[in-house]
């Protein structure tokens, strides 16, 4: 009987973890599909035209667009707001599986684990945050 | 300005290119950006740094898309892939910061070489497993009861529940680092070495290596990019169409992955993975001046290379594959 609710326990964590990754990737594939849309119809995004913007070796890249600078073009229904957007969204959902396998492990009390999964949240948050700090020093 | 259709056709050429490495990548559990990288660098004409950016954020949609189906055939082990991104979380880091060094300094010849000589080394493990498809048991060590390596599937192809567990975790942790150092420095998600960590070192059946190895790389993955975005390697337009490209490549690849063995898997793609290994290596050694072949040239010496490698593969590996095969769905 115990080993059963465990089991389902278990199992109702792996369908969320699954169903968050599912969501975050078509979450943010519908935000790049709509930039895609909108920067193809209006030739231009954020200041910079189509040929800056398409061109392989455009310098358009993510050190000339600050995140806040991006995200503000949304309301303006701006292309390249929208991918970069769906950018962010696509790299926080492996972020977020992490935090959520914290969860999964201490719901299962395996605490060995619980601590592991801290250390990998710990090593992204570095990624993330602290590093380009550091760098931009 | 562009017209309307030459904007949408720029954005096709790359879509294209991302289906065809996603499609390849997930068959594999090696990740879209094996395949992606060569693709973007050698056929049309984007920087490396570009190309390892959209690469590395693509291979976050493939893991995801395909790690989420994976889990609900309960192939995946959990437990064990979590283990192993304390590894691959920190190589990454130092592999993106390397890298950074090497771009800022205009060495981009040196991530040319590496990516050539990654793929060739991954060719040789990949034809050698092509011999069985479960591994022969080793005795269980400390680390198998003290990190819980056990696991069991279904395997579809052989019709059987599948009983596993794990071995050497210290060792597959150290595969891993590196295999995270590999892909912070090339933009990969470095699912064959990943997959190398765990099958060779760690001893698990290959359905359960490159499944786990997949649901990895997502996160291996989001700690390179994050890196890579602040460095400027990340230019949107590109990395949105390899990143919707490559996601609709996996999809198929994963509907495909369960209903076959994984012999068959392996031998398409070793040919396309002499070729396009050869090419890069050649290609770093013409931008750093060491053999200055032109490029028309390259690409003869990478396909007679491609045909050599198939045949000795053929004949050392591909024959005996057969019987070991057999032997295999009797014992399952």
């Amino acid at each position: 009987m115990h080993a059963e609710v465990r089991y389902v326990v278990k199992w109702d964590m792996d369908y969320v973890i699954g169903l968050t990754l599912r969501i975050g990737v078509v979450i943010s594939v519908i935000l790049i599909l709509i930039g895609v849309v909108l920067l193809v119809i209006e030739g231009k995004g954020l200041g910079f035209y189509d040929v800056q913007i398409m061109s392989v070796r455009s310098y358009v890249n993510t050190t000339v667009i600050p995140p806040l600078t991006a995200l503000s073009g949304l309301t303006q229904a701006d292309g390249l707001s929208f991918i970069v957007l769906g950018l962010m969204v696509l790299i926080a959902t492996p972020v977020l599986r992490v935090a959520l396998g914290i969860a999964s492990f201490a719901m299962e009390k395996d605490w060995l684990y619980v601590v592991i999964t801290v250390v990998v949240f710990i090593n992204l948050m570095l990624a993330i945050f602290v590093l380009p700090a550091l760098l931009h020093l | 300005m562009l017209s309307i259709a030459a904007r949408l056709l720029t954005f096709m050429e790359i879509l294209i290119a991302s289906i065809f490495a996603g499609l390849l990548g997930s068959l594999t559990g090696l990740g879209g950006g094996t395949v992606l990288v060569p693709v973007l660098t050698l056929f049309l004409g984007i920087p490396i740094a570009y190309a390892a950016g959209a690469a590395l954020i693509s291979t976050i949609s493939t893991s995801s898309g395909a790690a989420s189906a994976y889990i609900k055939d309960k192939i995946t082990n959990i437990r064990i892939g979590m283990g192993l991104e304390i590894a691959t979380t920190t190589g990454s880091i130092v592999g993106s910061l390397t890298v950074a060094y090497i771009y800022s300094h205009n060495l981009e010849w040196i991530v040319y070489v590496v990516f050539g000589v990654v793929i060739l080394m991954s060719i040789i493990p990949t034809a050698q497993r092509g011999k069985y498809e479960i591994p022969d048991p080793k005795p269980p060590d400390w680390t198998t009861k003290v990190f819980k390596l056990h696991g069991s599937y279904y395997d579809d192809a052989l019709k059987t529940e599948v009983k596993y567990w794990g071995v050497r975790w210290w060792l597959g942790e150290l595969i891993m680092f590196f295999a995270g150092f590999i892909s912070g420095l090339l933009g990969i998600g470095s699912g064959a070495l990943k997959v190398l960590g765990m099958d060779w070192a760690m001893n698990l059946p290959m359905k359960v290596s490159t499944t786990t190895s997949n649901f990895m790389i997502g996160v291996t993955a989001a700690t390179g990019s994050s890196i890579y975005w602040y460095l400027g390697y990340i230019q949107p337009f590109i990395a949105a169409a390899t990143a919707v490209g490559v996601l609709l490549g996996a999809m198929a690849g994963t509907k495909i992955l369960v209903k076959i063995t994984n012999k068959q898997v392996r031998w398409v793609f070793l040919a396309i993975l002499a070729f396009l290994g050869m090419e890069m290596l050649l290609r770093g050694l013409y931008l750093n001046h060491l053999l200055v072949v032109p490029i028309a040239l390259q690409y003869t010496l990478s396909l007679i290379f491609t045909a050599i490698v198939m045949v000795t593969l053929f004949y050392k590996y591909g024959l005996s594959s057969k019987v070991n095969a057999r032997r295999g769905e009797v014992r399952g």
